[in-house]
């Protein structure tokens, strides 16, 4: 069977790879996110799915709005789009026109793609403050209450506001990508692989810098930071917030890929629960960690997806069971028998702090301790009575 | 006498909720988690009905006592298997309530599977069904109506007589508080824990038995759930069991005549958002009062004013 498996993957070798590309950078994103989130601030955000939804529904309701505006002043034979109604039936056939218009305009779908990611950016980011709003100043279970309701919530409002995304028909959004030559998936593939690496690096500038150690001393103990004159709720709302955004860029993304916006794209249980599995597996608290995760599960889930008419030949019920099952097997496995998942967390490093020198400090300070002569016992007598009393009197 | 069959169906909701909360509020008090599994529990229970009147034949009232015994036993399993073994390896509460989600997802595909193997092989709708016309008829009322509000009724009384009176309830309540110091003091902190998961994962079961008799069953119908039960339980406060009674009972009354009532006044339109009363009464308790109707009781008492009050009856407050 693996011999078979592996003719597939080289027929199909391409597209797969695509595939698992674009699907791990879209989840690295929010891993990464939400390893910023709870790793490091120990914000448990289980509300991903919300700050995703907002990113599609921006693209589908604002930016094809703008588009076809543009469009209808352009000269392109754009019909009516206002009412519901024609909102949803002609969103086709102005999705076509639109496609083509932008094959040939470069700087126009170049631009509206950079706008739609900084517009994504700053819906999540103001997304991010309102959900906070209710329950970021309580326990940690209010905020999972309130959070994982609102995925729901989003995901109705979704479905019955026809003008947000086409309600339960969903919505074709223009191609902003039209104009290059080859494959608009390479293209996607690409562009999220590198939004991929620049967050990573914003994050990891975040991570080393003093508000980075004061994320990691909020998640460690809070009352303390509290009491040293710190907000700690002012912080944890921030980390929420900036933490949103990002994912909401994720959602934008995820809108251009499919080319379509429906709110079944952006159900609790993928852009929620996975990148938790993954968070967990790879290990919060590093981004190392986290990309094994992300790679592990993503290969999972698309090798089990395209080779799903081999897998049904081994079990009697659909496939689309096994693997959601699988999925929530291998969290509980993972938590029973490594806890701390594949790869630890290690202490920050931080560029611009010699370690060595640090290590070497405390080891001088030390000899000179042990090198001292002692207090003892008997020199206390030495010194008299009231002396001895003070000795003790002071440590007490 | 006759009922608006609105009244009727906010109440036949409210008591299945209320069961609901009772379990999720249980959880919480000794567990000290959200447990995100406990509307799957009610989708056994949903096809536990399914079972016992369309595959076998039987009256669903039959299928209660087996849905108590089933939800019960699945309960103990996860706690077992799962909660238990984390807590032992150190998992924290975020630990813990991401591997409830898990389990959820695991369960309900569980159902997917069950539904999916009726269909094929014993032929059978399974996949949305209603079992009203295998209710009893009773002065009129479809039969679910008056035995929802006495299962209800009974459940919360004998939860009630157990927790105040015997031995083992007060155990409960003590590990509840302070684990411990109540191990300290001989309580078997396992047997306890473990009979609260058969408690609670009894009663969600109940309540999905009671769901397909009224509305529509399907394998995502207890999922559905969770988010009026989780309203209801912040409504009563988290940490108290009697306030799960009264914000349960509330959060499903409103849910159902509030729907009802706008749709009347706005249109029917509003029906769709029924789902979004009970995470706007979320919310709104969150931004009221975190500690719900249990808290804000607590707060009175100890206030000046409650202990004059309480004064005046020549009690403490206290």
């Amino acid at each position: 069977m693996i011999g078979q498996m592996g003719a597939m993957v080289a027929i199909e070798y391409q597209r797969i790879l695509i595939d698992i590309a674009m699907f791990f950078g879209l989840f690295v994103i929010v891993a990464m996110a939400l390893n910023f989130q709870y790793g490091n601030a120990g914000v448990p955000n289980f509300g991903c799915a919300v700050s995703a939804s907002i990113g599609g529904y921006m693209v589908s309701a604002v930016v094809t709005r703008i588009l076809f505006w543009m469009g209808a002043q352009a000269g392109v034979g754009i019909i009516p789009y206002a009412s519901d109604y024609d909102w949803v039936y002609n969103n086709q056939m102005n999705t076509y026109m639109m496609n083509d218009y932008l094959q040939t305009n470069m700087f126009l779908g170049a631009s509206m793609f950079l706008f739609s990611l900084a517009l994504g950016f700053v819906a999540g980011w103001a997304l991010g403050y309102i959900i906070s709003l209710p329950a970021i100043r309580l326990r940690a279970t209010y905020l999972i209450i309130t959070l994982i309701t609102m995925a729901d919530a989003a995901q109705i409002l979704g479905r019955n506001i026809v003008p947000i995304s086409g309600g339960t028909l969903g919505m074709f959004v223009p191609n902003v990508l039209a104009w290059y030559p080859g494959d608009r998936t390479i293209l996607t593939a690409v562009v999220t692989l590198i939004i991929g690496i620049v967050s990573y690096f914003i994050i990891r500038t975040m991570l080393n810098s003093p508000y980075g150690r004061l994320m990691r001393a909020v998640r460690e103990n809070p009352v303390t930071v509290n009491s040293i004159g710190k907000n700690v709720t002012k912080i944890r709302r921030d980390v929420l917030m900036f933490a949103s955004g990002m994912t909401a860029v994720l959602g934008v993304i995820l809108a251009y890929y499919y080319s379509f916006v429906i709110e079944t794209n952006y159900i609790r249980a993928t852009w929620t629960y996975w990148p938790w599995l993954m968070l967990m597996i790879g290990g919060p608290g590093n981004n190392a960690g986290t990309f094994v995760g992300c790679a592990l599960i993503i290969a999972m889930r698309r090798l089990i997806i395209v080779f799903k008419w081999r897998i049904a030949r081994f079990i009697w019920y659909p496939v689309v069971f096994f693997e959601s099952q699988l999925l929530g097997l291998l969290l509980i496995v993972f938590m029973v028998f490594r806890p701390n998942g594949l790869i630890p967390e290690k202490l920050l490093r931080i560029p611009g702090i010699n370690y060595k020198r640090l290590v070497r400090e405390t080891t001088e300070v030390d000899w000179r301790v042990s090198r001292r002569k002692q207090p003892t016992e008997g020199d206390a007598k030495k010194r008299g009575g009231l002396g001895s009393l003070k000795f003790w009197g002071k440590n007490k | 006498m006759i009922i608006p069959v609105v009244w009727m169906s906010a109440i036949t909701y409210a008591a299945m909720i209320t069961i609901l909360c009772l379990g999720f509020t249980l959880t919480h008090m000794t567990a000290k988690i959200p447990n995100f599994a406990h509307g799957t529990y009610a989708g056994f229970g949903v096809y536990v009905s399914f079972t016992v009147t369309r595959v076998l034949g039987y009256s669903p009232y039959i299928g209660f006592p087996l849905a108590i015994v089933l939800g019960g036993v699945i309960g103990m399993i996860l706690y077992f298997v799962v909660v238990a073994t984390l807590r032992r390896m150190g998992g924290g509460t975020i630990v813990l309530t991401i591997s409830t989600i898990a389990i959820q997802i695991f369960m309900a595909q569980a159902l997917h599977i069950y539904a999916y193997w009726v269909r094929e092989n014993l032929g059978f709708m399974s996949y949305g069904f209603l079992l009203k016309q295998n209710d009893f008829r009773i002065l009129g009322f479809q039969g679910i109506f008056p035995m929802s509000v006495i299962i209800c009724a009974t459940v919360v009384i004998l939860l009630y007589y157990m927790l105040r009176r015997t031995k083992f309830g007060i155990a409960m309540r003590a590990t509840a508080e302070d684990p411990q110091l109540s191990s300290v003091l001989g309580i078997n902190i396992n047997r306890i824990q473990m009979f609260s998961w058969f408690l609670t994962g009894g009663l969600a079961c109940l309540a999905g038995a009671m769901l397909p008799l009224w509305f529509m069953g399907s394998p995502t119908a207890g999922v559905r759930l969770l988010v009026s039960c989780m309203a209801g339980s912040l409504l009563g406060g988290l940490e108290n069991i009697y306030g799960a009674i009264v914000g349960g009972f509330s959060v499903g009354m409103i849910e159902i005549l509030l729907t009802a009532w706008l749709q009347k006044v706005v249109g029917l339109w509003v029906g769709e958002y029924r789902p979004l009363v009970p995470m706007i009464l979320t919310i709104g308790i969150l931004l009221i009062e975190p500690s719900g109707i249990s808290g804000y009781i607590e707060r009175w008492r100890i206030s000046p004013k409650g202990q004059d009050f309480f004064a005046r009856f020549g009690r403490s407050s206290e």
